[in-house]
């Protein structure tokens, strides 16, 4: 990989690049899909992903391929150098600082290697039977378990040289309870881990079969404004996604992110802290370095409600006079843009089980299905596995509910987060409880 | 590499596999090229090639997949092996066997998607400059609009399907994409909308109906009136929906309830084939075919299956009459494969797919199904949806316009769209005279994302919009 790299990058600089980078991904394993209650099909998944990046003076050019081969490399080189040729010349298009880059250790897994298809199928099918046998009337629509050695190389004009190896494991649930004519909203769960000894599949199946299982059986509400509890699951979707666009540098510079201007400022309640971390073994997007050879670091973006900074890449950084946050993402396929890597929300202090019994009049999301616009923080949408919680009970599931508002708003609102956290594939959050939200019957 | 080359590999695979009940090849080469420019700085541009070979087979009852980016005769039988392996251990597992497939027909051929500007013709030059000036545009229309951008994007399409049910298929494809996004701007109140179009066509067809700035023009014009629109109160109500809607309407609300896998799985449709489902008015349909009118964006001549991609009625008159399927699928319910095989990239297996998937027009116009409405909305710009297996389903609209005794009242900001299924096509009493695809930009997302489209006229019917109370 490292040859074929540095291929890309001699040739890009022959043909006339003043600065060329050349990122590179193979990626090999195996996969088993489920699907309606059986395992469907087996699969060897393996792929390779070249990206070569030039810039002439101050303008931008970008090729990708998925192939070694040195005929096709000169012609992606070329390709790139001819979009550069086009492309307007940009001040703030620059390489980073050549930095040393510390490997992190606990992404890596020998025994990954030796994980076979024969494996994968075995835990595809652990996961399908938890979730069969928690109750004959939970139905597996679908689900996989993937187990994947996927390793990064990135060279570039600078002599910058960084390599990695990370091993990877996920696997997701999804389907409905199924009671005789009552069919139950769909849902899903998923997991994941660097580590084979990590691997719970079981807890995945159980948790998606309770779900699935205790929203049978559901009734209608009279429309209310009052509290919302969202699962971690239900968080991902309205809370992680607006707060990781609205924290990127490239929407802040735009205009469109609506923390613009408020680094120092309340965001939210003081009861959130939220961090991005690329350091945090935990979650999936772990790595010991970013799309630009940048090192990874643990970014503390909201403290006690206050927001303390964006994320950026090196473009972003060269427009506000910072330094890179190490969050170029992004893969071979295109060129480096600014991500999340981790969201993570620190731990509240009360229990689940307290947040609940505190709640007056209220309703658990398990799962919103709908639109939400991160520009503004609108946000419409019906309420999926939902429970209506009334004086600190648990009283049914709810069907056909609708939940709206204004995310932002909602932060400020933010009244409760539950010491309990969920690992997903690339967060770490709690269960969080806001007030003043609006629900409509049908 | 020559197709004819690529076919002889693809033919030798086949003929190397002997004691696999079937085996598909599929070569898959996709070029897509990309453009996007943002607040007056490009902020992508990107050309990526993929191609490579991905085989999947059926053996004692069960599939086995694998791929390769390395086309020569040693790699391609390698991945065959990997294929017929991992379909042999899965056999030690699985509960209920593929017991077969359902017939195809032998065809061969190509088939080449139909250009009017062939894109490789057009420079490179030319697309930057549209994405650039359409952007510029967008921001020029008013001092409210403080953001824009502008996504050219183009996907071409090279295939050599060869199986050993004696298909042997080469399909050349076209598929762009113009969407502008605006941003309106306020104090702290912020709207973003988008206008585009997605066809499978060539250049020209791409701007047919529009000229690019229109769509920068639309884009703003729409986000500067909504800066001031209030929401509307959440409620159960009339709403006529626009045809991007009703193509969504389609797409999330009935399509995926009649995918064969899903309905296998435990969908609500299960079972409900000769049964009433909705309103008489309504016939619909999916079709690998542009039908009515031309170019939509889901259209694709022969699935990845090597089946022709027909016209297929899921509902006629109100009565549902078909699922849409794979050849597994087919078999298991005793009909004929509906060419709904889809597969994103050559290392992705096909899965049951929509293309295009639109009601078909009656007899209202517009303006007398906005007369006859006392009280209710005119919903307008689709933006994202879902569906459940339960028959709910939901989706999201850009614009919500008031009617109130059968004139068209105050514009409100668009909000999520709720029902179910059966119900809401149940509500439908009036179908419009006109039609459009308007859906063509999107993508749908299942394991793999897959280009569709949807449409019709305009309807009217009963459901629930989410809002403040």
């Amino acid at each position: 990989m490292e040859d074929t790299c540095y291929l890309a990058v001699r040739e890009a600089e022959n043909m006339g690049a003043e600065y060329a980078e050349a990122f590179m991904t193979e990626n090999k394993g195996s996969e088993a899909l489920i699907e309606n209650n059986d395992l469907k099909q087996l699969k060897y998944h393996k792929s390779v992903g070249l990206g070569i990046r030039v810039f002439i003076g101050s303008s931008l050019g970008f090729s990708s391929i998925n192939s070694s081969e040195r005929e096709h490399i000169k012609d992606a080189a070329i390709k790139a150098i001819k979009l550069a040729r086009i492309s307007p010349a940009d001040k703030y298009n620059s390489i980073p600082k050549n930095s040393k880059i510390e490997s992190l250790e606990g992404i890596y897994d020998k025994n990954a290697e030796s994980f076979t298809l024969h494996d994968a199928t075995k835990m595809a099918s652990d996961m399908l039977d938890a979730a069969k046998s928690f109750d004959d009337r939970v139905s597996v629509d679908s689900g996989n378990f993937t187990n994947s050695v996927t390793t990064h190389v990135l060279l570039n004009s600078t002599g910058m040289r960084a390599e990695e190896t990370v091993t990877s494991f996920y696997w997701s649930i999804m389907g409905m309870a199924i009671d005789d004519k009552e069919v139950s909203n769909f849902d899903f769960r998923f997991g994941g881990t660097h580590h084979v000894k990590d691997i719970d599949v079981f807890s995945t199946g159980r948790e998606f079969a309770k779900t699935v299982v205790n929203s049978l059986g559901p009734r209608k509400i009279e429309s209310f404004r009052g509290k919302l509890l969202l699962t971690p699951t239900a968080a991902t979707d309205l809370i992680q996604d607006v707060i990781a666009y609205s924290i990127n540098s490239s929407m802040v510079q735009k205009g469109a992110s609506k923390f613009g201007g408020k680094v120092g400022k309340y965001v939210s309640s003081d009861l959130l802290t939220l961090e991005d971390d690329a350091t945090d073994i935990n979650s999936l997007g772990a790595s010991s370095f970013d799309r630009e050879g940048v090192p990874h670091r643990r970014n503390i973006i909201i403290e006690n409600g206050i927001l303390t900074r964006f994320i950026y890449n090196t473009y972003t950084a060269n427009k506000d006079n910072v330094e890179s946050s190490g969050n170029a993402g992004g893969s071979p396929k295109m060129p480096p843009i600014v991500s999340a890597t981790n969201i993570i929300i620190k731990p509240g202090k009360l229990k689940l089980e307290d947040l609940i019994s505190g709640i007056d009049r209220g309703i658990i999301v398990n799962r919103f299905s709908g639109n939400v616009n991160p520009a503004n923080g609108d946000f419409s949408g019906v309420v999926k596995g939902g429970h209506y919680i009334k004086k600190g009970n648990n009283e049914y599931p709810v069907k056909e509910v609708m939940v709206a508002g204004n995310i932002f708003d909602a932060l400020y609102d933010l009244v409760g987060i539950s010491k309990e956290r969920k690992v997903l594939a690339d967060s770490i959050l709690p269960y969080m409880l806001f007030d003043n939200i609006s629900f409509t019957a049908g | 590499m020559t197709s004819s080359l690529i076919i002889d590999d693809l033919r030798s695979v086949i003929s190397k596999s002997k004691g696999v009940k079937y085996v598909e090849t599929r070569y898959h080469s996709r070029i897509a090229n990309e453009v996007i420019f943002s607040n007056g700085e490009l902020e992508m541009i990107r050309t990526v090639q993929n191609s490579g070979c991905g085989i999947r087979v059926l053996v004692d009852g069960c599939w086995g997949f694998s791929s390769t980016n390395v086309l020569s005769k040693m790699t391609l039988v390698d991945s065959l092996s990997e294929a017929i392996a991992a379909a042999k251990l899965l056999a030690e597992t699985k509960k209920k066997k593929v017991t077969g497939l359902a017939q195809s027909n032998d065809i061969k051929g190509l088939f080449k998607t139909k250009v009017n500007g062939d894109l490789h013709s057009v420079d490179i030059e030319q697309k930057v400059k549209i994405a650039k000036e359409a952007e510029i545009q967008a921001r020029k229309y008013s001092e409210t609009i403080k953001s824009a951008s502008c996504i050219y994007h183009e996907i071409l399409d090279h295939k050599i399907i060869v199986n050993s049910d004696g298909v042997e298929v080469e399909v050349y494809d076209s598929k762009p994409e113009f969407n502008v996004v605006s941003v309106a701007c306020r104090g702290s109140e912020s709207v973003t909308t988008s206008e585009g179009i997605g066809v499978t066509g060539g250049w020209h067809d791409l701007f047919s109906k529009k000229d690019p700035f229109d769509y920068a023009i639309l884009a703003s014009e729409k986000a500067t009136k909504l800066l001031d629109a209030r929401h509307v109160t959440g409620e159960k109500t009339t709403i006529i929906l626009d045809p991007g809607m009703v193509g969504l309407i389609c797409h999330e609300a009935i399509g995926h309830m009649v995918e064969a896998d899903f309905v296998i799985s435990g969908s609500v449709a299960k079972g409900k084939v000769g049964q009433k489902i909705a309103s008489e008015l309504i016939t619909l349909v999916d079709s690998g075919q542009s039908n009515i009118a031309a170019n939509a964006a889901g259209t694709i001549a022969i699935d990845d299956e090597g089946i022709i991609a027909g016209r297929i009625v899921i509902i006629e008159n109100g009565i549902l009459k078909s699922f849409l399927h794979n050849r597994e699928t087919a078999l298991i319910f005793d009909t004929m494969p509906t060419g709904n095989a889809r597969a994103f990239e050559y290392n992705d297996e096909p899965l049951i797919r929509m293309r295009n998937t639109f009601i078909e027009p009656r007899n209202d116009n517009l303006d007398d199904i906005i007369k006859e409405t006392k009280y209710g909305y005119l919903i307008k710009g689709p933006r994202s949806g879902q569906a459940d297996a339960n028959g709910e389903f939901m989706f999201g609209s850009q614009e919500a316009y008031s009617i109130q005794n059968g004139e068209v009242k105050e514009l409100m900001k668009g909000t999520s769209i709720s029902g179910n299924a059966f119900d809401v096509l149940e509500s439908v009493d009036m179908v419009g005279n006109d039609f459009e695809y308007d859906i063509g930009t999107g993508y749908c997302g299942k394991f793999q994302p897959a280009k569709v489209d949807g449409g019709g006229p305009h309807i009217r019917c009963t459901a629930l919009l989410g809002g403040l109370q």
